[in-house]
């Protein structure tokens, strides 16, 4: 009996091995990130994977004004606020016609919306280059924010539905009784009511454009119009001949606080949104 | 509803409308358009748009560099769905099965690469590949291996594989997450029936675990293929851009390069349709060969 008490705890210990390897393999990587901001060149050469000698923040003062990160980050915020608002106002209405109006065919543009998820939009970027272009908005934050927006209707309107399905119908109907039109409706009932499928979908959609790196590659082309990913793969190709590597290094840790905040805060919320999202797809 | 049925069309209008306007003309106009765009040759400027049919087609065909990108998306496709499963299935049911007290550090760590932009990921491992600096020929060296070090990503061999360690890495929290929820449904009698069987727990795995966790497993193998499809070559651009020597490219990278770097936009398009193809047979084939009975116990 104490021995197979013995074998069980060794055996509990054994299997945790690669566990803690693999949390090693995910964090020791971002946190050198992290300590190569504040290191110098000649430091990142001599010491590449120790402690920096001390922490000033030269690294990030020279990337927010040498080499274009400060306006990165602009571009990024704007594309991300104007994406994610965007995306709302046109998923919400529609996410509630679909869930709770009748109408012919509902189930079929729900399908059209929710196949996109499986399509590959590579297909679609190089018409879609020429078409904001003619409209003018090509090399434009704001034409940048509509095609995110649009991007990412599929999977909000995916979740919203979802959510929208477990409000019950009663308050709907016991409203229009009172004589509430169906926008006051959506407005001050529906609305309120999915909030926690509404901050769902935000943080998803921010997270998504705050990161999101080829169709701003494909789209913008100037680089005072740079988003911070863009920016950074600059830096990172110049690095080869400058040797800027703390800068890089400063402007990578500046592109994931926002995100690792994010996530302290809301954590479950996005990976219970992830896991949800990619069951569906 | 006391709404008369005009005001309930407007209202069905107001909701729909706009959002179906703006999704057809930047997701189902773009998409068509891609197949028409295959049949002609263009380098961009309106006037020199020439339909040439087929000819695109017959290119691609004839393209040397196709059947290796082809065959890149496929390795990281097999290699991701090994890594990924393998790995995420292990720290899925140790974490289960154990009752660790640490597990929600597990999987809050473990999942965080999954948020992380590609830019930020891609930049990081093309810096521990670094053959200078990098953490990987460093450490190799730290053990007495010198004589394994090389310039990952700058080697023709070792470009390809040395891109799947951070897809995996990027990848396999979600996965495990998704199969932890299928395990947390499985129902514990099934394994104290197994155990008064006298099943070893590896036994148990395969007969009982396996069977039961198929939708999930069979959804994250589907989703993986999917992604990887679709956009492996992002992480390609950022860590080789498809070189050296193409040893890299996969077949979105190729794209990319054809249409925004050569501007031959019509063999682009052909690209792109091919990878439209492609993603969609190896999906609905994959979908019928990973459909089981559904078991019940």
């Amino acid at each position: 009996m104490e021995g197979k008490k013995k074998g069980h705890i060794l055996k509990r210990f054994g299997l945790r091995i690669p566990l803690v390897l693999w949390s090693l393999a995910v964090l020791y990587p971002i946190f050198w990130m992290m300590l190569g901001s504040f290191k110098t060149n000649a430091e990142i050469y001599a010491n590449p994977w120790g402690m920096p000698e001390s922490f000033g923040f030269q690294n990030f003062i020279d990337a927010w004004n040498n080499y274009n990160i400060d306006l990165g980050v602009f571009n990024s915020l704007l594309v991300t606020v104007l994406g994610s608002l965007l995306a709302l106002m046109l998923a919400v209405p529609t996410s509630y016609a679909l869930e709770r109006m009748e109408f012919k065919g509902s189930t079929m543009l729900f399908n059209l919306y929710i196949s996109a998820m499986m399509i590959p939009m590579v297909l679609g970027w190089i018409p879609l280059f020429f078409l904001l272009m003619n409209f003018g908005m090509l090399d434009n934050l704001f034409g940048l924010s509509v095609v995110y927006a649009v991007s990412q209707l599929p999977f909000s309107i995916f979740v919203l539905t979802t959510f929208m399905g477990s409000i019950p119908k009663e308050l709907e109907e016991s409203a229009a009784m009172d004589g509430m039109s169906p926008y006051r409706i959506l407005w001050k009932i529906i609305t309120p009511l999915s909030m926690s499928g509404i901050i769902t979908v935000t943080i998803m959609n921010a997270i998504q454009f705050w990161n999101e790196y080829f169709m701003a590659l494909i789209f913008l082309q100037s680089r005072e119009n740079y988003t911070l990913g863009l920016a950074i793969d600059f830096i990172s190709r110049e690095a080869s001949y400058t040797n800027a590597w703390g800068t890089l290094f400063a402007s990578l840790t500046i592109a994931i606080i926002p995100i690792i905040i994010l996530y302290a805060i809301f954590q479950r919320r996005i990976s219970k949104g992830m896991t949800e999202g990619a069951i569906k797809g | 509803m006391v709404t008369t049925k005009k005001q309930k069309y407007l209202f069905l209008a107001f909701c729909l409308v706009p959002t179906f306007l703006l999704f057809a003309v930047f997701t189902l106009y773009p998409m068509i358009s891609g197949l028409y765009f295959s049949f002609f040759s263009w380098s961009g400027a309106a006037a020199n748009r020439e339909f040439v049919g087929i000819d695109n087609y017959i290119r691609l065909f004839n393209d040397g560099i196709i059947p290796r990108t082809i065959l890149h998306d496929y390795f990281l496709v097999v290699t991701k769905v090994l890594g990924i499963m393998v790995l995420a299935m292990y720290f899925a049911v140790a974490i289960m099965q154990l009752k660790l007290k640490e597990a929600p550090f597990y999987r809050i760590i473990f999942f965080f690469p999954n948020i992380m932009s590609v830019v930020v990921i891609g930049i990081l491992w093309t810096f521990i590949y670094n053959p200078n600096l990098g953490l990987v020929n460093s450490a190799l060296e730290a053990v007495g291996l010198e004589n394994l070090t090389r310039p990952w990503l700058g080697s023709e061999t070792w470009a390809l594989p040395s891109l799947v360690l951070p897809s995996i890495w990027a990848g396999i929290g979600l996965f495990m997450l998704m199969l932890m929820g299928g395990i947390a449904t499985i129902s514990k009698s099934y394994y104290e029936a197994a155990e008064l069987d006298g099943a070893t727990e590896w036994q148990q795995f395969w007969k009982v675990t396996v069977p039961l966790l198929w939708p999930q497993i069979k959804v994250s193998i589907l989703y993986i293929v999917i992604t990887t499809l679709n956009g492996s070559f992002i992480i390609v651009q950022i860590m080789t851009g498809g070189g050296p020597n193409n040893s890299t490219h996969v077949m979105g990278s190729y794209l990319y390069q054809q249409a925004f770097e050569q501007y031959n936009f019509g063999y682009g398009a052909t690209i792109g349709v091919m990878i439209l193809v492609i993603s969609l047979v190896t999906v609905l084939v994959l979908a019928r060969l990973l459909k089981r009975e559904k078991v019940q116990y």
